[in-house]
């Protein structure tokens, strides 16, 4: 009695799977994304044991190439990533401002900081990224130098990239996962609390050797 | 010059809770245009409350082995303290297995059995056999003899509504919500339709039908504590009365359900003492088992009530400022049983009172529960009176449940009316012709214009709705309860017949433009209190205890004189009804000795 | 017990008086002991202004009628306790339905709607037999089934969701649910890709964001971040066979 035919193609001419396709690469674009920023604030932080590490850490991924492989790689991973999100940031922007502010929810909220941190990343990472490649190859009294003058700059991109990260891995593993929120939504915060410590740390540390460097 | 809408369709169901909606996709599956009305989306509708489940004589688990369609015919009857029919009972109890099972092809997640050696609460061990696993189990309800409840968790009612819902979308089948009937059209002899009030707009519908159903569930509300949601306020049944022509059946038999929570009155279902809770008095003792040593506090739901106002005016209640009331345990079933199979107590005893029946106890008192009585039909659902009304539901008095209702048996009579009488529907339909005169369509229309624009001027009075409404509510509660006498009941019927007169003079205290609540409540106030009076009348007039209809006076049961049923018609400006009688049908049961309650208790002296 | 006096803050709109402008009416109300949003609006209605609309039928948190927002939060009112706020309470209705008056919204249409456009039924192509058993299920399945067919369509977690107020054809996590309720049905005979049809795009399921407002707001308290992950990896792994 009951039929089981299939409601009409919605969308005619579009790929039925185009909305699927999009939300992958956010997926894995994101992941990348993260891995990558969390490997880069290890890396970064080994000036805490020394210059001499942070240095041969440097020489070593310029040796084997991994940095001119990696670098395309993550500003390719970063625009594809820019290019599926952009379609998430809402044009009626006015009433997801105005719907936020009505129900007070906690994960709601988080999203507009998600959207107002990538702006920020956007901008201070660029110019971040296009300073390390003028200064090129890494070296810790360069770096040293640069974080002396600037450290703000950093303390900033720390803040908002480990803010977007964190909340941004957590939204993946919410709307993909098996884990539970409270389960994963400790993880990550524990995590994110880890690695700005060590940012700061190592931003504390290349202050100092900054200062030196005078 | 109509300032109205005129919808034409073949069956108009009024209402859209289970019978209702059952009813329409027989009709449909007959080929039938059909439009159901609703106060609410049908989801909404007052069966989705139902937990504890549907009675069928399936025989699945371990307790119900050997359970047949004659046991639970023989509980049905032995329950309606042999008020119904019971041919009725009997196409009743047959059909009732295809309905759970159509249920279940329909989409509902019924619990399965899951084999096993299990022990009960008090001790006892059973087991569910490999040959009946995945098959529907049932759990146990009072004045049953077998296990034959059949459920899903906590939420019988909610899943069937949802079902039954999900195949009249299927079919395509229109449904109008926020639709009120407030009058049936007819012309005497044959019924042609209903005047509607739309609760979007506040503007008048007119539906004409070759056939008109109502399935408009109880009338809790017309008293002060009901577990019946806010809408059931027997407006269907009043539709009928106001006909002049069909008589309203057994109104006096009216079911409170042992465990309402006190003090908001929502319900406690049986399932809780089905799966092993108990009462307990003030002193924690459990009282059940020294009245009723057999069913204890399983015995069927008039029964225990009367027993726990009994142990009240021994001094055993516990006293609180809503009155005395008893407790129901459960904590011994433990976390994972409560928090599982109960949920739905649970949270409404966290969420209604900040209790926790886990570790605390729960107060619970007699509460208004169901309305055995209704629109009076035969065992095809035809209205007696006029042509082309059918009544199904908790509305109708087809007469399955006399004078008590067994739990479990009125969610279990929604689906099979729907059924048998939605196919007797569909062949009166298909054999029926649509003719009516524009001038009877126009009258009811203009009449109940005038009603709306009386209201909104002001000119019959300005009587407060809300405070004559308060009144009878009260008058039910404190005049027409569990134990009835004469006086009080004498008592009942004037100060309902001064509030009915009272009714005629209503005014409104605000503009009454649009969907305004307060024309919605005065329209339908004055129908409420003739239901009122039927109640009252019938009861006073009944000189015998029968079933949930207990009298002080006549403590006994009186097959002698009345064995019948009552009949209650309301001819135009009446101001009490009149009252007919009709046999009852005794088919194969000879009226007897329930096995419980105090007629058995006093024949054991 | 307690002896406050609490201030309701009211939306007033009735669509039958247009020239009258969308306002906020405040009440005064005594609190009287374990006082739900219901008993209040009730009283409010029967003292002092029974003009004002508002929709209970349960008053159980059963039958999802009375869902608005309390506070800003979307909440069924028969089971909020006065106790719980101070003593300004602000009602509003629920945003994304169709405002009926006051604080009543049309939350009726919006599900029928979207169980036309989720097809939400079982859908098979055998008759139904009487004169046979049942087909046999697992208790665990039909518990299974039971867990998202709790919704009670109350609209708590549409009115809550972000994406919800700003894309009209979002199916959202009550729609996304009721599909998670016959996936998981083995009575249902549609295919992956049926399904897929009907959530995999931004109009089902790869429209959330995961925000998750729905399963923090859902007064049932179903587990929606389980059901809506459910879905979406089985739609990413429907998309991706084909
Ligand atoms: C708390 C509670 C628990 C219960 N538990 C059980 C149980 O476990 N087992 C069991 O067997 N029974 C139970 N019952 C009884 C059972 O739920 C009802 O008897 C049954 O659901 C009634 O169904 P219905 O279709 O007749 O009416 P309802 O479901 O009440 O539907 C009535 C419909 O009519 C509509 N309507 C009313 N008036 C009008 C009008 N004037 N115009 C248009 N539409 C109108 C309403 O909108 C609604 O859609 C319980 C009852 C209560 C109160
Ligand atoms: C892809 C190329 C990138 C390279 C090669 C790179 C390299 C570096 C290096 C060498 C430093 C040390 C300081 C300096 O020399 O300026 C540094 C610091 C830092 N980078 Fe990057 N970076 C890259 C991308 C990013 C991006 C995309 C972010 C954004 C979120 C980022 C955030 C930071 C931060 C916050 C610090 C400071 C760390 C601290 O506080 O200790 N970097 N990066
Ligand atoms: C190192 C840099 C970045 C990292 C590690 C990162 C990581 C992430 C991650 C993991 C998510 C979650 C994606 C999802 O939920 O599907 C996300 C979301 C988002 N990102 Fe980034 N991102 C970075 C840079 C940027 C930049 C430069 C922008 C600028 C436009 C941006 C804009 C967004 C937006 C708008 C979202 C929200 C999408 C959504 O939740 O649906 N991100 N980001
Ligand atoms: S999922 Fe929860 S919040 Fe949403 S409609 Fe259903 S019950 Fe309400
Ligand atoms: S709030 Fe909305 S975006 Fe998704 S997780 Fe819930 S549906
Ligand atoms: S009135 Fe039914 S859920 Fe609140």
């Amino acid at each position: 009695m009951l039929d089981t035919g299939i409601s009409p193609q919605r969308s005619m001419g579009r790929n039925p799977r185009i909305d699927l396709y999009l939300d992958l690469a956010q997926l894995i674009s994101g992941f990348l994304l993260v891995g990558f920023l969390w490997t880069h604030m290890v890396f970064v932080a080994t000036i805490i044991i020394g210059a001499d590490t942070f240095n041969s850490l440097a020489q070593f991924l310029d040796d084997y190439y991994l940095s001119y492989v990696g670098i395309p790689f993550i500003g390719l991973v970063a625009l594809i990533h820019v290019i599926v999100v952009v379609r998430r940031i809402p044009n009626r922007y006015q009433d997801y401002w105005r719907h936020a502010r009505t129900i007070m929810h906690f994960d709601t909220w988080t999203w507009i900081f998600q959207v107002v941190t990538a702006l920020g990343i956007a901008i201070l990472a660029s110019i971040h990224v296009f300073a390390v490649i003028m200064g090129w190859p890494i070296d810790a009294d360069t770096s040293a130098a640069r974080m002396h003058a600037f450290w703000w700059f950093y303390l900033v991109l720390l803040i908002l990239g480990e803010y977007h990260a964190g909340f941004g891995i957590y939204r993946q593993f919410v709307k993909w996962g098996w884990i539970k929120r409270k389960t994963i939504g400790f993880a990550l915060k524990s995590i994110t609390v880890i690695i700005v410590a060590l940012g700061l740390a190592a931003l504390w540390v290349f202050v100092q050797l900054g200062g030196a460097l005078r | 010059m109509s300032n109205y809408q005129t919808h034409i369709t073949d069956v108009l169901i009024i209402g859209a809770g289970l019978a209702g909606e059952r009813a329409a996709i027989e009709a449909s599956s007959h080929g039938l245009d059909s439009i159901i009305l609703s106060l609410v989306p049908p989801r909404r509708s007052h069966s989705t409350a139902a937990q504890g489940g549907m009675q069928a004589s399936l025989a699945n688990c371990a307790m119900g082995k050997g359970d047949s369609t004659d046991i639970h015919f023989a509980d049905t009857v032995k329950g309606s303290d042999w008020g119904c029919e019971q041919d009725v009972a009997r196409l009743f109890c047959e059909t009732v297995p295809i309905a759970v099972r159509q249920m279940a092809y329909w989409g509902v997640p019924w619990s399965r059995v899951v084999a096993g050696k299990k022990t009960l609460p008090n001790g006892q061990e059973i087991e569910d056999t490999k040959d009946k696993e995945g098959l529907i189990t049932g759990r146990n309800f009072g004045g049953t003899a077998k296990w034959r409840t059949c459920y899903t968790a906590d939420g019988t009612g909610h899943t069937m509504q949802y079902t039954i819902d999900s195949i009249v979308i299927s079919l395509g089948i229109t449904v109008h919500d926020r639709m009120e009937a407030i009058s049936l059209i007819h012309d005497g002899e044959k019924c042609l339709g209903a005047v509607a009030r739309c609760l979007r707009t506040g503007k008048l519908n007119v539906y004409i039908a070759k056939a008109t159903v109502i399935a408009t569930g109880g009338y809790g509300r017309l008293y002060d504590a009901s577990t019946n949601a806010i809408i059931c306020e027997g407006t269907g049944m009043a539709l009928a009365l106001d006909t002049g022509q069909v008589p309203l059946g057994n109104m006096e038999a009216v079911q409170f359900h042992p465990t309402g929570m006190v003090p908001v009155w929502i319900l406690i279902t049986e399932g809780a003492r089905g799966d092993g809770g108990y009462l307990l008095d003030k002193n924690q003792h459990r009282f059940m088992p020294d009245y009723e040593p057999v069913k204890k506090d399983l015995a069927s739901r008039d029964v225990v009530s009367r027993r726990m106002i009994e142990h009240f005016r021994k001094g055993f209640g516990v006293d609180s400022p809503y009155g005395p009331h008893m407790w129901l345990d459960i904590r011994h079933l433990g976390a994972k049983h409560i928090d599982t199979n109960l949920r739905e107590i649970a949270n409404i005893c966290r969420n209604f009172a900040g209790i926790d029946p886990i570790k605390d106890l729960i107060p619970v008192r007699p509460t208004q529960h169901y309305s055995m009585g209704g629109v009076r039909i035969n065992s095809e659902g035809f209205a007696y009176g006029l042509k082309g009304l059918f009544a199904v539901g908790e509305a109708s008095c087809w007469d399955l449940h006399g004078f008590n209702r067994l739990g479990g048996n009125s969610l279990a009579e929604t689906v099979v009316m729907g059924m048998i009488v939605g196919k007797k529907i569909a062949e009166y339909a298909l054999g029926a012709t649509l003719e009516y005169t524009s001038d009877v369509v126009e009258d009811a229309a203009k009449q109940q214009q005038e009603r709306i624009d009386g209201l909104i001027s002001g000119r019959h009075g300005r009587e407060d709705v809300f405070q004559v409404r308060r009144e009878m509510e009260e008058t039910l509660m404190d005049y027409v309860g569990i134990f009835r006498t004469g006086p009080a009941l004498q008592t009942a019927v004037d100060k309902l017949q001064v509030l009915h007169e009272r009714a005629q003079h209503l005014g409104l205290r605000s503009s009454g433009v649009g969907a305004n609540p307060e024309v919605t409540a005065a329209l339908r106030l004055p129908g409420m209190i003739r239901l009122a009076l039927c109640i009252s009348y019938g009861a006073l007039q009944r000189t015998e205890s029968r079933g949930s209809h207990a009298r002080e006076d006549f403590p006994k049961r009186d097959d002698a004189n009345w064995l019948k049923r009552t009949l209650a018609y309301w001819p135009e400006g009446a101001v009490l009804p009149e009252l007919k009688y009709e046999p009852v049908t005794i088919t194969e049961l000879p009226p007897g000795d329930r096995g419980y309650g105090e007629s058995s208790a006093s024949s054991k002296k | 017990m307690s002896n406050r006096t609490l201030t309701f803050s009211v939306f007033r709109y009735n669509p039958a008086t247009p020239e009258i402008k969308p306002c906020m009416q405040s009440y005064q109300l005594k609190e009287a002991g374990g006082m739900t949003m219901f008993v209040a609006l009730t009283k409010i209605r029967e003292e002092q202004d029974p003009s004002l609309m508002f929709d209970f039928v349960c008053r159980a948190s059963i039958c999802g009628s009375c869902a608005m927002l309390i506070n800003g939060k979307p909440r069924l009112a028969c089971k909020t306790l006065t106790r719980d706020y101070g003593t300004k309470i602000t009602l509003m209705p629920l945003p994304v339905f169709k405002l009926i008056g006051d604080l009543s919204v049309d939350t009726g249409t919006w599900f029928r709607r979207l169980s036309v456009k989720t097809r939400a039924w079982v859908h098979t192509k055998k008759e139904f037999d009487p004169t046979v058993l049942e087909e046999r299920m697992d208790n665990a399945t039909a518990l299974e089934i039971y867990e998202p067919e709790r919704c009670i369509e109350c609209g708590c977690c549409i009115a809550g969701c972000a994406t919800a107020n700003i894309r009209e054809d979002f199916l959202g996590a009550a729609g996304l649910n009721r599909v998670a309720r016959f996936m998981v049905d083995p009575r249902d005979e549609r295919s992956e890709q049926e399904y897929f049809e009907i959530v995999g795009s931004d109009e089902g399921v790869f429209g959330c964001y995961g925000l998750m407002a729905c399963e923090d707001n859902c007064p049932t308290k179903l587990p929606l971040q389980y059901q809506l992950a459910f879905v979406r990896r089985k739609m990413a792994v429907a998309g991706l066979k084909r």
